[in-house]
């Protein structure tokens, strides 16, 4: 190996020369108000493209949450969602999210009167700019909906609302899969309507029609920079691996919300080119690789160093995951550039938490196959019902059909008082000294 | 109360506390499938056209053991009971299942049925929950068509509208006779203890609307008014998907409550709505899946116009309710986002109340009698002329 200095996790390079667009996103933002720009806050699939076409400026609130979370500055928010009467137990995102709505009305309130100045807000959790109007699509969850009526309605409900709804992919009929079957054809007709009456709604509230080239263009770009990062998540495959699941999660944000351009192209491509040339030298994510796993679960912010390091340092790289690789525009052949809203609306519809458990099995596998993988780390995210539902039947099921085993943590979204690190650390060696005895066995029966 | 009334009373309390002895016999004397449903926006008169016996399923008392093998410790009760009911084969029974909720963990149960029980059909059209959307409407009236398909494929039964039409007007009469009930228990009567209107609601979702309706008819006949005492009056409100504990009804009145009033499903909303008659019967049933959130709104819908809290407050005018207990089911998400909403409400119109989690199993029974006591001396004090508990005990 080329590398004899590489700590135990060897971070894309790439991904920390992009990072500065997330900071210009945020700080775009934050300053949105102040510009007398429009401000749309919004939940669940990636509606950006739209947005950004229409001239507005996008809030995603899951990624408000996430990156409070990240950043260890959630605190705030949870406390005025908690003092407002939410519950612990609610899921993690909306209660930050709400919370830290609380904390930018009141801001705002206060600013409107005089009281304070809009710099002087330096809680991060109270710096969201008010929206002009809301726009809900989340699939698979029904929190999700429930989540921006009541953002809605703390707003003082004058605040106009968008519902996308979005249909479970159950595959009720034998023709019934991914990417296939009547469902999943009504299912993508029935949203894209939806689309389209959106950005009717979208040029109610804006006052101008909507621009359909920059819409072409805005996909053109994420087109590409999907196919890219597929490309170079593929190239995971090669062992040892030369990103992580840590890497993909590092540019959730990029492909998931960050504007649609030339830059995210180039991001994903340095990326590629990274990947390749480290599969080419011999270079890997982590120091030594011995395990190969997957991981299954919404990711949980507050812990992202931890894990990364907990992983690597028993030799463990994460290749893929459910959160990772089953999101964003990961079938890029479906978007057709010069009428993209079938393919977009298609999109929505393919949240890893839309579909029925076997569809969820089969892609499951697949990876599993793809990646080469010896087991799956189930991140049981104590606040998320979605990701959770199918994980026990998974487990079980990759166990007889495969022989895969796993190992289940208790963590959260965005509530780190959820996270069972020694439970983890301790389930992961029990783990991996099962998969070297299974190892061992084979390699005897192989002699 | 006659024998013969007694005796009704005690059939439906049988079949509340094992629907399975009723199923058997229902499925032995009619040789038609039973099919199971889930809570809690379903049509049943579409599965009760076919002939089939459409049950809700309940929530069982048995301690969840396998169910938390298959579904998260913090999926609320019902679901995970119904997990554990699957792998211990005691849905067996059933021949099919069908379901039009949305609620997520409610789909992580489903999920976890048609996994388990593979051969069996297990069938989920999405009641669309956004209310207000000029699609909605037509979009709800499409579902209901392959509702009615899908029971007529289970079934091997053409649904005729006629047959739709009567089965309408069973379920609203059946609907009417229990709101009798409530309407009365509202106006002052305490004739029925609140688990008897729990044990009428209960065998309700199971039983054959007709033969539940002779029942009730035969209960009712003979009922006289019974005018309440003056204890403090209480609202019970959420609570939904299964029933809560009949022993949480006894502490609150051995606290010195009465129950006046509910919008709990195994109560007031379940029965809250008729499937209009004056209709076409599929567009009637479209028409009552609207109706509905506007009568009691529903916290797993969406609907701009319609609010819960001010819902509530009316109805706590109408009952005269002194204070409001709020049963949340553990883990119940869409009732977490709800209860700010009714605690500022309710706090605004200066109303006590009290917020009560509870859980499939275990219930700290001395913990909720304290604090139930200590929200009832509030009201009390309020009022001096109140019945004491210890006077009622007396
Ligand atoms: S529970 Fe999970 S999927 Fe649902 S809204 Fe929250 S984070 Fe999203
Ligand atoms: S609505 Fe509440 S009680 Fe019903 S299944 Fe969902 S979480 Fe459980």
């Amino acid at each position: 190996m080329s590398n004899a200095k590489q700590s135990s996790v060897n971070r894309l390079k790439s991904n920390d020369a992009g990072r500065h667009l997330i900071s210009d996103y945020w700080d775009r933002i934050f300053t949105a108000n102040e510009r007398n720009a429009q401000v749309v806050w919004y939940n669940g699939a990636a509606l950006n493209p739209i947005f950004q076409a229409a001239g507005l400026e996008w809030a995603h609130g899951e990624a408000f949450a996430a990156r409070l979370s990240a950043q260890r500055l959630e605190k705030s928010a949870q406390l005025a969602a908690q003092e407002f009467g939410y519950v612990g137990e609610l899921c993690s995102y909306a209660r930050t999210h709400l919370g830290a709505a609380l904390l930018a009305k009141q801001a705002r309130e206060k600013f409107d009167k005089g009281i304070v100045d809009n710099a002087d807000r330096d809680d991060l959790a109270a710096r969201l700019p008010m929206p002009n109007f809301i726009v809900n699509c989340y699939a698979g969850c029904s929190t999700g909906q429930q989540w921006d009526d009541f953002t809605h309605r703390l707003l003082g409900k004058d605040i106009p609302i968008f519902n996308v709804s979005l249909p479970f992919l159950w595959g009720n009929r034998a023709d019934a899969g991914y990417l296939k079957g009547k469902e999943w054809e009504e299912a993508s007709d029935y949203v894209a309507d939806q689309l389209y009456k959106l950005i009717d709604f979208i040029e109610v509230q804006t006052g101008r029609p909507f621009d359909w080239e920059a819409l072409r263009e805005g996909m053109t770009h994420i087109k590409q920079a999907a196919e890219i990062r597929r490309e170079a998540m593929a190239m995971c495959a090669n062992m040892p691996a030369p990103a992580t699941f840590w890497d993909w999660i590092a540019s959730v944000a990029h492909i998931n919300f960050l504007p649609a351009g030339p830059e995210l192209v180039d991001y994903f491509s340095k990326i590629h080119e990274e990947v390749a040339q480290r599969i080419a030298s011999g270079e890997s994510a982590i120091k030594d690789e011995k395990y190969r796993l997957y991981f299954d679960g919404i990711m949980n912010w507050n812990k992202l160093g931890t894990l990364a390091k907990l992983f690597a340092e028993r030799k463990v790289a994460v290749v893929a995951g459910r959160y990772t690789h089953k999101p964003f525009w990961q079938e890029p052949q479906l978007i057709d550039t010069d009428d993209p809203i079938r393919g977009m609306a298609q999109h929505y519809l393919l949240c890893p938490t839309n579909h029925g458990f076997q569809t969820i099995k089969d892609f499951t596998k697949n990876d599993c196959e793809f990646y080469g993988l010896d087991g799956i780390v189930f991140h049981s995210t104590r606040t998320c019902r979605a990701f959770t539902g199918p994980q026990q039947m998974l487990a079980r099921a990759m166990k007889k059909e495969m022989g895969i085993p796993s190992i289940f943590f208790e963590g959260d979204v965005a509530d780190e008082s959820f996270y069972k690190g020694e439970l983890l650390e301790s389930r992961l060696e029990a783990m991996l000294e099962a998969i070297d005895v299974r190892r061992s066995r084979n390699f005897i029966a192989s002699n | 109360m006659s024998k013969s009334s007694v005796e009704a009373f005690q059939v439906m309390k049988n079949v509340a506390q094992h629907p399975d002895d009723y199923l058997t016999q229902w499925k032995n004397r009619h040789q038609q499938p039973v099919i199971g449903i889930f809570p809690m926006n379903f049509p049943v008169e579409i599965i009760a056209a076919t002939g089939a016996l459409p049950v809700i399923i309940q929530d069982s008392r048995e301690p969840i053991s396998e169910g938390n093998t298959i579904l998260a410790e913090f999926y609320c009760g019902f679901t995970r009971s119904i997990a554990d009911q699957t792998m211990k084969g005691q849905l067996d029974i059933f021949d099919a299942f069908m379901n039009a909720d949305h609620c997520i963990q409610l789909l992580g149960a489903v999920d976890v049925v048609r996994e388990m029980l593979s051969d069996k059909p297990v069938y989920f059209e999405h009641l669309i929950a956004a209310m207000d959307d000029s699609w909605t409407k037509d979009q709800v009236q499409t579902k209901i068509h392959a509702f009615i398909a899908e029971a007529e494929r289970v079934t091997g039964t053409t649904i005729s509208d006629e047959a739709l039409t009567r089965c309408i007007e069973s379920n609203n009469k059946n609907r009417q006779l229990l709101r009798q009930v409530f309407e009365a228990r509202r106006n002052g009567d305490a004739q029925f203890s609140p688990g008897e209107l729990q044990t009428m609601i209960v065998s309700s979702m199971i039983m054959d609307k007709d033969e539940h309706t002779a029942l009730l008819e035969t209960v009712l006949a003979e009922a006289s008014t019974k005018p309440r005492d003056n204890r403090v009056r209480l609202h019970l409100s959420g609570h939904f998907c299964h029933a809560p504990r009949v022993e949480l009804f006894d502490l609150l009145e051995e606290c010195g409550a009465v129950i006046v009033d509910d919008d709990l499903y195994t109560g007031s909303r379940y029965i809250s709505t008729d499937v209009k008659e004056s209709l076409a019967p599929r567009a009637a049933l479209a028409d009552w899946y609207f109706a509905r959130n506007e009568n009691i709104p529903c916290p797993t819908r969406v609907q701009k116009t319609v609010n819960w809290d001010e819902y509530l407050i009316n109805a706590l005018e109408n009952s005269g309710a002194e204070g409001v207990i709020v049963l949340m089911a553990k883990f119940c998400e869409a009732h977490m986002f709800y209860y700010p909403e009714l605690r500022k409400a309710l706090e605004a119109n200066n109303i006590p109340h009290l917020l009560i989690e509870t859980e499939h199993e275990g219930m700290p029974e001395e913990t909720f009698r304290t604090r139930v006591e200590a929200m009832i001396e509030r009201i009390r004090r309020k009022s001096s002329s109140r019945t004491t508990a210890k006077e009622l005990a007396q």
